[in-house]
């Protein structure tokens, strides 16, 4: 089939009564995630998996990914009306959104987050098709040191690019290899590190580890806090932006969305780093640097595009090579093995009708978001006021739910329990789960793909140099570890780090 | 957060230093086949010297200001209450069913918000278990403990 072809084709199944549901589903909750504290894409993700179960891993799918760039579009809504970001990767909006909410221009800067969303998620939709395809070809002839180098650079990146101390970071990635090499061998079949406990023969489950870390933590440090909060008062006009609104975006727009895809791509990459680099180039080429942070339309605008750019690009190494790039994208893995699909090269070929279907979904899905979110907007600020005290309770049984429905088993309650308390007091010494759970998933990948490595060279270690594509990824990996020893890297570190705060 | 490093690294070097001779115990095999304690034995290795890292740098590590107390906020004790109604809920579902397990935990998580309002404890408890008890159970087939009473 050409490529027009499986476009159609791809409208086709997106169009199936039940897939459009599952669409309209996934960014409806998306957005609510987004708006509500307290449960991530990533949570959302695992509660909703379960629930799938029944249905073909193209509509999982369809429903999967709707969440996870609703949650971009949502979030912004916090972070411009009451200066607290939905999710991590709409922190950078609340710098100017939240200005321009105080100046009575919520309406524009709401519109405008809209509109460079929907624009970045259709340029980043036809990046996926242009590039996907062609990556999964060259991919298959990529062997087990290109993989092992491949995720090893990942992890590096996803290390790298952490929030707080790399250090830290890195022994979160070893932590979660450790994790995930829990259960049986992938090779000889035989039990590691289950001390006995028969339910532990199939590893530790991820979603009652991504609800925990994730979930259950966050209500945990939310429960400590006052859980007050105050939206900011104010006429919401205007949502469509002016033409000087216009004029100012545009460019920010095309630069946020570009930076996103690319960023979104790389390993390690995703959504909210995407927002702090496509918000840095914006100040640096604007002619008035000045006007950021005063509620500067572009420094909604760039942000905005550039987290949902990364959504749509962030779906090109799952589904070309089979390496999630982020934790998000570990769980649309683990979604896509539990339906008994194995994410590859030959993914495409083999199951057309999942990512054509998915390419179209992205297509319907961005347009349903726009033209649900705008009419919509008055709906998510009274969401907004809703009383953490009644939803702590409903989150809290959601997870239970979530965590318990996977497999029916009790076990995984005290697992999601435990790695809730894990996260909570990983939270307050300054540790991530971010790289531990990417780790986690790439863990059994990345033994699998050493030890076929070792087996084929017969133990020497020079395969992953000698091979063009895997001593590239290496050394770029080396390069940005040993980077944090050279002063002029450990101050530009510093400067971002600073930039994050 | 000195402390907080000091403690945390040792905790670190504690689980690398278990999962290194468990690792051993596994077999780690030759570098022509690798075993199935291979890769843990190299990442708990390294945890174990990043561990002791951090531990030294944060020994060295001059600080002005004194870390926040673990428990600092005043309302860390709701934590500990929500924990414990958790694992208490994760035991007895399967004796008591999802219907009154989960009833009763709505019950205590909503009280302990809104504690001088027991009526909208009480429908909004029933109206969370009944509602998540169709939507899961009867509409996407999840299988709930019945528990003693059959329901």
């Amino acid at each position: 089939m050409g490529f027009f072809d499986n476009i159609l084709y791809g409208f086709q199944v997106t169009f199936q009564p039940l897939n459009i549901l599952f669409c309209a589903i996934g960014v409806l909750v998306g957005t609510l995630v987004g708006v509500l504290p307290g449960i991530g894409p990533a949570g959302a993700m695992a509660l909703l998996l379960p629930a799938t179960f029944k249905f073909s891993p193209t509509s999982t799918i369809i429903l999967l990914a709707g969440i996870y760039y609703g949650v971009q579009y949502g979030g912004s809504t916090t972070s411009i009306l009451v200066n607290i970001p939905g999710e991590a990767s709409s922190v950078i909006t609340c710098i100017d959104g939240y200005q321009m909410a105080r100046q009575g221009r919520a309406g524009p800067a709401l519109g405008i987050a809209a509109w460079g969303s929907f624009i970045a998620g259709t340029i980043a939709n036809i990046g996926l098709m242009l590039v996907a395809v062609p990556l999964a070809r060259a991919a298959l002839s990529f062997g087990p040191p290109e993989y092992f180098a491949l995720m090893c650079t990942g992890l590096v990146i996803v290390t790298y690019l952490a929030q707080g101390s790399i250090l830290k970071a890195i022994m979160m990635a070893l932590v979660g290899i450790i994790l995930g090499s829990i259960g049986l061998d992938i090779i000889t079949g035989l039990p590691r590190f289950t001390f006995g406990i028969n339910e532990l023969t199939d590893g530790v489950g991820i979603i009652p580890l991504v609800m925990g870390l994730f979930g259950i933590s966050e209500i945990f440090v939310n429960l400590e806090e006052s859980l007050e909060r105050e939206i900011f008062k104010t006429r919401i006009k205007n949502l469509w932006p002016s033409l000087k609104d216009w004029a100012q975006a545009k460019w920010a727009i095309v630069r946020g969305s570009i930076i996103g895809f690319l960023l979104g791509i790389l390993p390690g990459g995703g959504a909210v780093i995407s927002t702090f680099v496509a918000y840095a180039v914006e100040k640096k080429v604007a002619k008035h640097p000045e006007r950021f942070g005063k509620g500067a339309i572009e420094g909604v605008a760039s942000p905005e595009s550039a987290n949902n750019a990364a959504a749509g690009g962030s779906l090109i190494p799952l589904l070309s090579l089979g390496i999630p790039p982020n934790p998000i994208m570990a769980i649309f893995f683990s979604a896509l093995i539990i339906h008994g699909i194995q994410p590859g090269p030959l993914l495409i070929k083999q199951h057309p009708d999942l990512f054509w279907g998915l390419v179209a979904s992205l297509y319907l899905g961005n347009a349903l978001l726009l033209i649900l979110n705008l009419p919509l907007i008055g709906m998510w600020v009274k969401v907004l006021k809703i009383p953490y005290k009644l939803l702590f309770p409903l989150i809290l049984l959601f997870c239970l739910i979530g965590a318990y429905s996977l497999n029916n088993v009790i076990f995984d309650l005290y697992v999601m329990i435990f790695f809730g308390v894990v996260g909570w007091i990983m939270r307050k010494f300054g540790y991530e789960g971010a790289p531990l759970i990417l780790a986690y998933v790439l863990g059994p990948m990345l033994e699998n793909s050493l030890r076929q490595s070792l087996l084929i060279s017969q133990g020497s270690f020079l395969i992953f140099v000698s091979r063009p594509i895997s001593g590239i990824a290496l050394g770029f990996a080396s390069l940005l570890l040993l980077s944090n020893l050279f002063p002029y890297f450990k101050k530009r570190r510093k400067e971002y780090e600073g930039f994050k705060e | 957060m000195k402390v907080y490093d000091q403690t945390s690294s040792l905790f670190w070097l504690l689980v690398s230093i278990s999962v290194f001779v468990e690792s051993i115990r596994l077999g780690i095999g030759t570098l022509q086949n690798p075993g199935r304690g291979f890769l843990t034995f190299g990442a708990s290795g390294i945890l174990g010297i990043l561990s002791l890292i951090l531990f030294l740098r944060a020994s060295l590590r001059k600080e002005k200001i004194k870390a926040a107390h673990f428990f600092a906020g005043p309302l860390w004790k709701r934590v500990l209450l929500v924990l414990i109604v958790l694992v208490v809920y994760s035991r007895f579902m399967p004796v008591l069913g999802y219907l009154i397990s989960t009833f009763l935990l709505m019950i205590v998580l909503f009280w302990i918000l809104e504690r001088g309002k027991l009526v909208f404890v009480f429908v909004s408890s029933i109206l969370a278990t009944i509602v998540t008890y169709f939507v899961f159970s009867k509409w996407l087939n999840c299988q709930f403990p019945d528990g003693l009473f059959g329901f």
